[in-house]
């Protein structure tokens, strides 16, 4: 995957400049090596997240009736593409143009980046462009990146804050751009604008890597692309809130499951009985005694109903039936498993 | 902690008595229980006091004591009490928050539902109780409740005769405002 592009790329380069070969080499080897993991698990989520932010991303915000239909096409365009990979060109004016978007830097790259599965590639434009970004990030920078690489990080530690509040917005405006970049594509029927235009929009990613050569530095620029980055490898576990507060309805999925690594441990798990504030087991979370949907232990529970018997959360009774099950908690939880038990017999 | 305990089993004994049958020894033990998980919600609830960072409102243990608690409220903006700050108890049963705790003002205060002794009439201090609310939101109510009496049940019948005429109101929350030091 994407962990055996980097040696076979990063050693004939390195191998040039002989004298601190070895020193750098098993320094930026370990980086990239976590790096890639991480990279690649990154793209696991994406490739998870995508399907359900395909179906979602009409719906969300931000995008309208166009995007619609440019996401569409491009999963009609990109299946096309995966038959035969690269060109396809002049078929129609306006697919055209999608192909000419999408095929230069998102495919190759993610085929780069071995980005196998083929859900990959019917993925939103945000996902392939983060992929893709992660994969030339490992493969096409490799020259100049080595030698800063802990520097890299260094300066990226700063813009880690920032980027993790940009990447929201710079994702949420992907899609707004794009529309304005397709529609700039229809304008222009030039094929050299178009391939400007294609350049310019196919990745920041590939612009970024220009700047950072051009300047021997890596800026903060594209943070949608970069942030990610050393926000993965190195990020401590006290920033992840940070992504947390500034998370956009839209990203803010995506951005729960990349926590799940790190923040949702600390944010999601710990959860309490409102009431006598002890951690929820797993019988306790799956207890809900009122329709309401208020939670609590079954301890707490157990003394309502010695009492008032009603719901803290709603002031309603709790109702009969289900305080009969709770007389006998240990008998109820028995019961419980052997239907599901039973029901997992009959299905096999 | 155990005095705190047993004045409060004499104060609450229809629940008490249930739960903790003849034997000593379990009694004790089901006690140290339930003073356990009164204490860890009420530390819990403190934390998320603090952390809240409401405006207005504020409460602390006192000294050695985590089951009392004092509090303190600001009156809200563009109300008659604008500008005061009222002093409260808060004294928790060792059943809480199965009940509530029980709540009164320190600093005296003019209010058509509350009495000279600052007693506080208010429903979810009493019947709509639920172990939901904490502090903060007690707090919170009776910040609230400042500003929006209930007249019709009124515990001091002056303040709710003035309360139509507003100014007048205002006038005689500030001549009886004693804030605590």
């Amino acid at each position: 995957m994407v962990s055996d592009s980097i040696p076979k790329v990063s050693i004939p380069i390195a191998s040039s400049n002989p004298k601190d070969f070895a020193k750098k080499k098993r320094a930026n080897r370990s980086a990239k090596l976590k790096q890639s993991k991480l990279d690649a698990r990154r793209e696991q989520y994406l490739s998870q997240v995508k399907n359900k932010g395909l179906k979602e991303e009409p719906n969300t915000g931000g995008t309208h009736g166009s995007a619609k239909n440019v996401a569409n096409e491009r999963e009609r365009l990109i299946e096309k593409l995966q038959i035969k990979p690269i060109g396809e060109e002049d078929n129609e004016g306006s697919l055209n143009h999608y192909s000419d978007f999408d095929s230069p830097t998102s495919h190759t790259s993610s085929v780069l980046g071995g980005n196998d599965s083929g859900t990959n590639f019917t993925g939103s434009s945000r996902g392939s462009s983060s992929s893709s970004s992660s994969g030339g990030c490992c493969s096409g920078s490799v020259s100049e990146e080595d030698e800063e690489a802990e520097d890299d990080c260094l300066d990226d530690w700063e813009a880690v804050a920032d980027a993790l509040a940009a990447t929201d917005k710079k994702q949420e405006q992907q899609n707004p751009s794009l529309d304005s970049h397709f529609e700039r594509n229809e304008n222009m029927a030039h094929m050299s604008s178009r391939q400007e235009v294609s350049e310019r929009q196919g990745s920041g990613i590939d612009r970024s890597k220009q700047e950072c050569n051009d300047r021997g530095l890596t800026p903060r620029p594209p943070l949608s692309c970069r942030a990610w980055r050393p926000d993965d490898t190195f990020r401590p576990s006290g920033l992840p809130n940070l992504s947390k507060q500034h998370s956009f309805p839209m990203n803010s999925e995506r951005h729960c499951r990349r926590d799940s690594v790190w923040g949702c441990k600390t944010l999601a798990t710990p959860m309490l009985c409102p009431i006598c504030c002890e951690d929820l087991d797993y019988t306790d979370t799956s207890f809900l005694p009122c329709s309401c949907g208020f939670r609590l232990c079954l301890f707490c529970h157990k003394k309502i109903l010695e009492e008032d018997g009603r719901c803290p959360g709603c002031r309603k009774q709790y109702n009969q039936e289900a305080v009969e099950r709770e007389a006998t908690i240990d008998g109820g939880r028995l019961t419980i498993r052997l239907a599901r038990s039973c029901s997992m017999i009959s299905r096999s | 902690m155990a005095t705190m305990n047993s004045g409060n089993n004499s104060n609450t004994p229809a629940t008490a008595a249930p739960v903790m049958p003849s034997p000593k020894q379990t009694q004790t033990t089901a006690k140290t229980v339930d003073t356990q998980s009164v204490l860890k919600r009420l530390q819990s609830e403190l934390m998320a006091l603090m952390m809240s960072g409401d405006s207005g409102i504020s409460a602390f243990p006192e000294e050695d004591n985590i089951f009392c608690w004092k509090g303190t409220i600001t009156g809200s903006k563009d109300t008659v009490f604008e500008g005061t700050e009222y002093k409260l108890s808060l004294s928790f049963p060792a059943d809480y928050p199965f009940k509530p705790p029980k709540v009164k003002f320190e600093t005296g205060c003019f209010h058509p539902n509350v009495d000279v002794y600052g007693n506080i009439c208010l429903d979810i201090l009493q019947d709509k109780w639920s172990s939901a609310y904490d502090v903060r939101t007690i707090l919170i109510s009776i910040q609230s409740l400042l500003g929006e009496p209930n007249i019709s049940s009124p515990l001091n019948t002056q303040a709710a005769a003035l309360w139509c005429n507003q100014e007048e109101y205002r006038k005689m929350v500030e001549k009886l405002y004693k804030p605590s030091v």
